[in-house]
Protein backbone atom coordinates (compact mmCIF):
# COMPACT_ATOMS: atom_id res chain seq x y z
CA UNK A 1 0.00 0.00 0.00
CA UNK A 2 1.71 3.50 -0.92
CA UNK A 3 1.56 6.46 1.66
CA UNK A 4 -1.27 8.22 0.22
CA UNK A 5 -3.61 5.37 0.58
CA UNK A 6 -2.55 4.92 3.76
CA UNK A 7 -3.57 8.32 4.55
CA UNK A 8 -7.01 8.04 3.44
CA UNK A 9 -6.87 4.58 5.49
CA UNK A 10 -6.25 6.26 8.49
CA UNK A 11 -8.55 9.58 8.06
CA UNK A 12 -11.23 6.95 8.10
CA UNK A 13 -10.03 5.46 11.16
CA UNK A 14 -9.51 8.81 12.90
CA UNK A 15 -13.47 9.51 11.63
CA UNK A 16 -14.71 6.76 13.47
CA UNK A 17 -13.14 8.14 16.82
CA UNK A 18 -14.59 11.52 15.40
CA UNK A 19 -18.34 10.19 14.81
CA UNK A 20 -18.25 8.40 17.88
CA UNK A 21 -17.10 10.60 19.95
CA UNK A 22 -19.98 13.47 18.57
CA UNK A 23 -22.55 10.30 19.86
CA UNK A 24 -20.92 9.45 23.15
CA UNK A 25 -19.31 12.60 24.61
CA UNK A 26 -20.10 13.63 27.78
CA UNK A 27 -16.88 15.63 29.30
CA UNK A 28 -15.29 18.28 28.10
CA UNK A 29 -11.94 16.62 27.47
CA UNK A 30 -13.93 14.50 25.41
CA UNK A 31 -15.35 16.65 23.66
CA UNK A 32 -11.82 18.29 22.68
CA UNK A 33 -10.64 14.91 21.73
CA UNK A 34 -13.78 14.97 19.36
CA UNK A 35 -12.49 18.24 17.81
CA UNK A 36 -9.09 17.21 17.81
CA UNK A 37 -9.42 14.09 15.88
CA UNK A 38 -12.00 16.05 13.45
CA UNK A 39 -8.76 18.32 12.56
CA UNK A 40 -6.56 15.32 12.07
CA UNK A 41 -8.99 13.48 9.69
CA UNK A 42 -9.42 16.66 7.54
CA UNK A 43 -5.60 17.32 7.56
CA UNK A 44 -5.28 13.36 6.48
CA UNK A 45 -7.56 13.75 3.35
CA UNK A 46 -6.55 17.08 2.06
CA UNK A 47 -2.65 15.27 2.14
CA UNK A 48 -3.94 12.15 0.04
CA UNK A 49 -6.18 14.17 -2.13
CA UNK A 50 -2.87 15.80 -2.86
CA UNK A 51 -2.18 13.16 -4.87
CA UNK A 52 -5.63 10.70 -5.29
CA UNK A 53 -8.66 11.93 -6.94
CA UNK A 54 -10.64 14.23 -4.49
CA UNK A 55 -14.02 12.34 -5.30
CA UNK A 56 -12.17 8.78 -5.14
CA UNK A 57 -10.43 10.12 -1.52
CA UNK A 58 -14.01 11.47 -0.43
CA UNK A 59 -16.21 8.10 -1.09
CA UNK A 60 -13.23 6.26 0.62
CA UNK A 61 -13.30 8.40 3.76
CA UNK A 62 -16.81 8.38 4.52
CA UNK A 63 -17.48 4.55 3.41
CA UNK A 64 -14.00 3.56 5.28
CA UNK A 65 -15.80 5.79 8.43
CA UNK A 66 -19.40 4.21 8.33
CA UNK A 67 -18.35 0.95 8.08
CA UNK A 68 -15.96 1.51 10.91
CA UNK A 69 -18.46 3.01 12.90
CA UNK A 70 -20.95 0.32 12.49
CA UNK A 71 -18.07 -2.02 13.67
CA UNK A 72 -17.93 0.05 16.82
CA UNK A 73 -20.78 0.01 17.46
CA UNK A 74 -21.31 -3.44 17.36
CA UNK A 75 -18.38 -4.44 19.17
CA UNK A 76 -17.74 -1.71 21.56
CA UNK A 77 -21.02 -0.59 22.68
CA UNK A 78 -23.45 -3.72 22.46
CA UNK A 79 -25.66 -3.28 18.87
CA UNK A 80 -26.76 -6.62 18.02
CA UNK A 81 -24.72 -8.73 15.58
CA UNK A 82 -26.27 -8.85 11.72
CA UNK A 83 -25.26 -10.68 8.74
CA UNK A 84 -26.92 -8.10 6.83
CA UNK A 85 -24.78 -5.04 7.63
CA UNK A 86 -21.40 -7.83 7.81
CA UNK A 87 -22.25 -8.05 4.25
CA UNK A 88 -22.72 -4.27 3.44
CA UNK A 89 -19.61 -3.83 4.91
CA UNK A 90 -17.64 -6.33 2.97
CA UNK A 91 -19.54 -5.38 -0.21
CA UNK A 92 -18.07 -1.85 1.09
CA UNK A 93 -14.93 -2.92 1.46
CA UNK A 94 -14.46 -4.77 -1.72
CA UNK A 95 -15.35 -1.73 -3.03
CA UNK A 96 -12.15 0.25 -1.90
CA UNK A 97 -10.18 -2.23 -2.76
CA UNK A 98 -11.21 -2.29 -6.13
CA UNK A 99 -10.68 1.60 -6.04
CA UNK A 100 -7.17 1.02 -4.36
CA UNK A 101 -6.29 -1.30 -7.73
CA UNK A 102 -7.29 0.93 -10.20
CA UNK A 103 -6.37 3.84 -9.37
CA UNK A 104 -2.80 2.51 -9.03
CA UNK A 105 -3.15 1.63 -12.56
CA UNK A 106 -4.62 4.79 -13.48
CA UNK A 107 -1.61 6.40 -12.42
CA UNK A 108 1.00 4.00 -13.71
CA UNK A 109 -1.11 4.81 -17.23
CA UNK A 110 -0.55 8.21 -17.23
CA UNK A 111 2.35 8.16 -16.18
CA UNK A 112 3.64 5.41 -18.99
CA UNK A 113 1.69 8.09 -21.62
CA UNK A 114 3.90 10.86 -20.44
CA UNK A 115 6.40 9.16 -20.65
CA UNK A 116 6.06 7.49 -24.62
CA UNK B 1 -38.42 21.84 5.92
CA UNK B 2 -36.21 18.75 7.72
CA UNK B 3 -35.72 17.41 4.09
CA UNK B 4 -34.58 20.48 2.61
CA UNK B 5 -32.15 20.78 5.83
CA UNK B 6 -30.90 17.13 4.49
CA UNK B 7 -30.43 18.32 1.13
CA UNK B 8 -28.56 21.86 1.67
CA UNK B 9 -26.26 19.44 3.90
CA UNK B 10 -25.25 17.46 1.29
CA UNK B 11 -24.48 20.35 -1.14
CA UNK B 12 -22.48 22.35 1.32
CA UNK B 13 -20.64 18.96 1.76
CA UNK B 14 -19.93 18.88 -1.89
CA UNK B 15 -18.78 22.60 -1.38
CA UNK B 16 -16.43 21.04 1.22
CA UNK B 17 -14.71 18.84 -1.10
CA UNK B 18 -14.36 21.46 -3.48
CA UNK B 19 -12.84 23.44 -0.83
CA UNK B 20 -10.64 20.66 -0.30
CA UNK B 21 -9.19 20.61 -3.53
CA UNK B 22 -9.07 24.52 -3.30
CA UNK B 23 -6.53 23.84 -0.41
CA UNK B 24 -4.59 20.78 -2.46
CA UNK B 25 -4.04 23.41 -5.25
CA UNK B 26 -2.97 26.17 -2.70
CA UNK B 27 -5.67 28.61 -3.02
CA UNK B 28 -4.75 30.26 0.40
CA UNK B 29 -6.71 31.08 3.10
CA UNK B 30 -9.89 31.54 1.07
CA UNK B 31 -10.01 27.71 0.41
CA UNK B 32 -9.42 26.72 4.49
CA UNK B 33 -12.28 29.43 5.51
CA UNK B 34 -14.83 28.19 2.68
CA UNK B 35 -13.61 24.07 4.06
CA UNK B 36 -14.75 25.47 7.51
CA UNK B 37 -17.51 26.69 6.88
CA UNK B 38 -19.00 24.49 4.22
CA UNK B 39 -18.43 21.27 6.72
CA UNK B 40 -19.41 23.21 9.51
CA UNK B 41 -22.84 24.63 8.00
CA UNK B 42 -23.29 21.11 7.18
CA UNK B 43 -23.10 19.58 10.07
CA UNK B 44 -25.39 22.32 11.97
CA UNK B 45 -28.05 21.78 9.13
CA UNK B 46 -27.53 18.01 9.29
CA UNK B 47 -28.06 17.83 13.52
CA UNK B 48 -31.04 20.09 12.56
CA UNK B 49 -32.90 18.27 9.99
CA UNK B 50 -32.45 15.05 12.38
CA UNK B 51 -34.10 16.74 15.31
CA UNK B 52 -37.71 15.75 13.10
CA UNK B 53 -36.28 12.83 10.25
CA UNK B 54 -35.35 9.93 11.70
CA UNK B 55 -31.53 9.52 12.25
CA UNK B 56 -30.25 6.73 9.70
CA UNK B 57 -32.13 8.00 7.00
CA UNK B 58 -31.23 11.62 7.47
CA UNK B 59 -27.35 10.17 7.98
CA UNK B 60 -28.20 8.04 4.64
CA UNK B 61 -29.41 10.63 2.29
CA UNK B 62 -26.78 13.24 3.35
CA UNK B 63 -24.05 10.15 2.95
CA UNK B 64 -25.41 9.64 -0.59
CA UNK B 65 -25.69 13.54 -1.88
CA UNK B 66 -22.05 14.07 -0.50
CA UNK B 67 -20.76 10.94 -1.98
CA UNK B 68 -22.48 11.14 -5.63
CA UNK B 69 -22.05 15.16 -5.76
CA UNK B 70 -18.32 14.58 -4.84
CA UNK B 71 -17.65 12.32 -7.66
CA UNK B 72 -19.28 13.71 -10.16
CA UNK B 73 -17.61 17.19 -9.28
CA UNK B 74 -14.35 15.52 -9.41
CA UNK B 75 -15.10 13.96 -13.05
CA UNK B 76 -16.10 17.29 -14.49
CA UNK B 77 -14.75 20.26 -12.49
CA UNK B 78 -11.68 18.72 -12.05
CA UNK B 79 -11.27 16.09 -15.11
CA UNK B 80 -10.87 13.26 -12.53
CA UNK B 81 -11.08 9.74 -14.45
CA UNK B 82 -14.76 8.41 -15.93
CA UNK B 83 -13.79 4.79 -16.12
CA UNK B 84 -16.46 2.65 -15.69
CA UNK B 85 -14.89 0.73 -13.32
CA UNK B 86 -14.20 3.46 -10.73
CA UNK B 87 -17.73 4.54 -10.80
CA UNK B 88 -18.99 0.56 -10.10
CA UNK B 89 -16.28 0.53 -6.97
CA UNK B 90 -17.65 3.86 -5.91
CA UNK B 91 -21.46 3.03 -6.34
CA UNK B 92 -20.56 -0.28 -4.28
CA UNK B 93 -19.19 2.00 -1.26
CA UNK B 94 -21.76 4.31 -1.69
CA UNK B 95 -24.89 1.05 -1.69
CA UNK B 96 -23.43 -0.12 1.00
CA UNK B 97 -22.58 2.80 3.08
CA UNK B 98 -26.70 4.06 2.14
CA UNK B 99 -27.90 0.73 3.35
CA UNK B 100 -25.82 0.82 6.80
CA UNK B 101 -27.41 3.90 7.61
CA UNK B 102 -30.65 3.36 6.62
CA UNK B 103 -30.77 0.05 8.64
CA UNK B 104 -28.57 1.14 12.02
Amino acid sequence: MNRHWLLVVLSGAVEVLWVTGLKHSTHIWEWLLTALAIAISFYLIINASKHLPVGTVYAVFTGLGTAGTVLTEMIVFGEPFSWLKTLLILVLLAGVIGLKLITGQEAADTKKGADA
Amino acid sequence: MAWAAVVLAGICEVIGVIAIKGVTQKKGWTAYAMLFASFAGSFALLSYAMNTLAMGTAYAVWTGIGTVGSTLTGMFLFGEPKEWRRLLFISMILGSAVGLKLIS
